[in-house]
């Protein structure tokens, strides 16, 4: 679904990424994980075409995207939930879902994202600057569903969201998975990774240093330890 | 009531005081304010203009004159030069304002903030020297008069702009196509993807819109509007003149639209109204009136920073609030 091939990236004369290569299969799960500051969010941005690459290829569903304009790739399916939700707090929680929408998605669409998020329905008319920051985040992830990407890249979707809430955005996060719709995640909360996700990714300085299941790297603490700090 | 409620009823209002301004007026004040009206339902749409690059998609622009100016001079021209009719003038006007707003956005657009502003200072004044300099087409200093064609003529009977009322009340036509269009715009998919980019134009470009596509197109619509209101003037004062295309006339319809209110449809209606207004009864008295506009100004800026239009609204929304409170109409 997504490969990512000797994936490079610079900030200025800064060589950020240096050489990322990843997948994600249809219907996978997959969790890029690292300590701060690796290049987690940059690689999710060069993907998205935010942070052009300076070499590499990004490919999505057989098309080559890593030259497309950003606002062609949501178009082929791929969405994408920025770090710190990303809604437009000055719209209505409605203009936020159809905003970006060339024609309005089908009601099975509209009827299953507000099933998942029963606040969303309830708060349709409310500008989306009132929302909590959990219904923010789960507006976010609810007008990328909207558009009925094939695959979703969610950057630290639980980041500043009461621990109650977690729970719930995990818990979304999971039934959008069961759709067999692609997921991508970068995330500080490891549990949350090893939860949501089969595969995972770590990252240091740039690179792709580790790739295990979830359930191997669980258990495997040295590795932990060593790539990011900590122990679950 | 709710805040729509009272909206609509102020909106009425001023549909009313509009539509009966020419009677009206004479009865309290001297009828030259009825044309002092038309001049504000004019310059208000330079000040619409600004406000809908300004407020709704957050690029300011300081070359707004040009497309008025480009307006005027296309109705000059083409009535004094190319013998157009009165309503091949007014199309001239408005398609060469709306030509020249798509040429000069496409390379607009590209830039934001401040970079913006500059370039749509930089467009205008190269325009503003060529219209003085280029004397046997726009009559340079002098500017370039013109005869009034007539509006309609089937037989004897004709309409003309030299009739008070018919000039009055074609203004107001223009002038309200151009509101009802503005509105329009601004409650569509397009108004809303404006906002979008205003907000966040990268998260507006993460959910599949085309940034620059819809900076062009607020560019173009915006130069369309000026361009109506720079033709609606050249028939109103039967010439064109590069005066109106210098960038102290962008500048002035910046102000209008802020202290009016950005970002709200009729704001800049209500900040011309107060400029203009103030412009007529000052200016005789004080010659140093535009002191007392700076101050106005800044006083705005500083604790009314969403202008007279925001006042507004927060005003609204505290009494429907109180009324529902007291268990108003809902």
């Amino acid at each position: 679904m997504l490969e990512l091939r000797d994936l490079n990236a610079h900030y200025g004369k800064v060589h950020v990424l240096r050489g990322v290569t990843m997948h994600v299969e249809e219907g996978e799960s997959v969790a890029l994980l690292g300590r701060n500051g690796v290049g987690k969010t940059t690689t999710l941005k060069s993907v998205m075409g935010l942070v052009p690459p300076t070499g590499g290829s990004v490919n999505f569903a057989g098309t080559e995207i890593s030259k497309m304009a950003p606002h062609r790739i949501p178009g082929a399916g791929l969405g994408y939930v920025p770090q710190g939700r990303g809604i437009f707090p000055g719209l209505s929680v409605e203009e936020n879902l159809l905003i970006g929408l060339t024609k309005t998605p089908p009601s099975h669409i509209t009827d299953y994202v507000f099933d998942r998020f029963p606040r969303l329905k309830e708060r349709l008319k409310q500008q989306a600057n009132t929302l909590s920051g959990g219904e923010q985040q789960q507006l976010a992830i609810a007008r990328c569903l909207v558009m009925q990407p094939k695959m979703i890249i969610l950057d630290e979707p639980t980041e500043g969201i009461m621990p109650i809430l977690v729970k719930e955005i995990r818990r979304e996060i999971a039934a959008v998975r069961e759709t067999g719709v692609s997921i991508l995640l970068v995330e500080q909360n490891i549990k949350t990774a090893l939860r949501l996700c089969t595969r995972v990714y770590l990252m240091e300085k740039g690179v792709i240093v580790h790739e295990a299941s979830a359930s191997e790297l669980e258990n495997d603490k040295e590795t932990l330890h060593r790539y990011l700090g900590v122990t679950v | 009531m709710t805040v729509q409620t009272i909206n609509r009823a102020g909106t009425l209002l001023l549909v009313v005081f509009t539509l009966t301004a020419p009677w009206v007026l004479p009865l309290f004040v001297d009828s030259f304010w009825v044309d002092i009206y038309s001049e504000i339902l004019i310059w208000s749409l330079l000040a619409a203009s600004v406000n809908l690059l300004f407020g709704y998609v957050g690029l300011l622009s300081f070359g707004q004159a040009l497309y008025f100016g480009m307006g005027m001079y296309g109705v000059a021209i083409g009535i004094a030069k190319l013998g157009f009719g009165f309503w091949g003038g007014f199309g001239f006007g408005v398609v060469l304002a709306t030509a020249m707003a798509a040429v000069a956005g496409v390379l607009a657009v590209r830039l934001t903030w401040h970079y913006f502003a500059i370039i749509t200072v930089v467009f205008s004044l190269i325009f503003y020297f060529l219209a003085l300099s280029w004397k046997p087409l726009t009559g340079g200093d002098d500017g370039l008069p013109f005869g009034m064609p007539p509006l309609i003529s089937i037989g004897d009977f004709e309409l003309t702009l030299t009739d008070p009322d018919v000039q009055y009340f074609f203004i107001v036509l223009m002038v309200g196509a151009c509101y009802a269009l503005m509105g329009r715009i601004i409650s569509s998919p397009l108004g809303r993807a404006f906002v979008t980019v205003r907000e966040n134009d990268l998260r507006a470009s993460l959910i599949g819109l085309n940034v620059y596509m819809i900076r062009l197109s607020a560019f173009i619509v915006s130069g369309f509007i000026a361009g109506v209101a720079g033709a609606l003037f050249a028939l109103f004062g039967r010439y064109a003149s590069a005066n109106f295309m210098f960038y102290h006339v962008s500048g002035e319809a910046v102000v209008w639209a802020i202290i009016g209110g950005v970002g709200t449809l009729f704001g800049p209606i209500v900040g011309t109204s107060l400029l203009i207004v103030l412009r007529e009864e000052l200016s005789h008295v004080w010659a140093h009136y535009p002191i007392l506009v700076g101050i106005v100004v800044i006083l705005t800026v500083i604790f009314a920073p969403k202008g007279i239009g925001g006042i507004w609204t927060s005003l609204v929304h505290r009494f429907a609030g109180a009324n529902a409170g007291k268990g108003g109409d809902q």
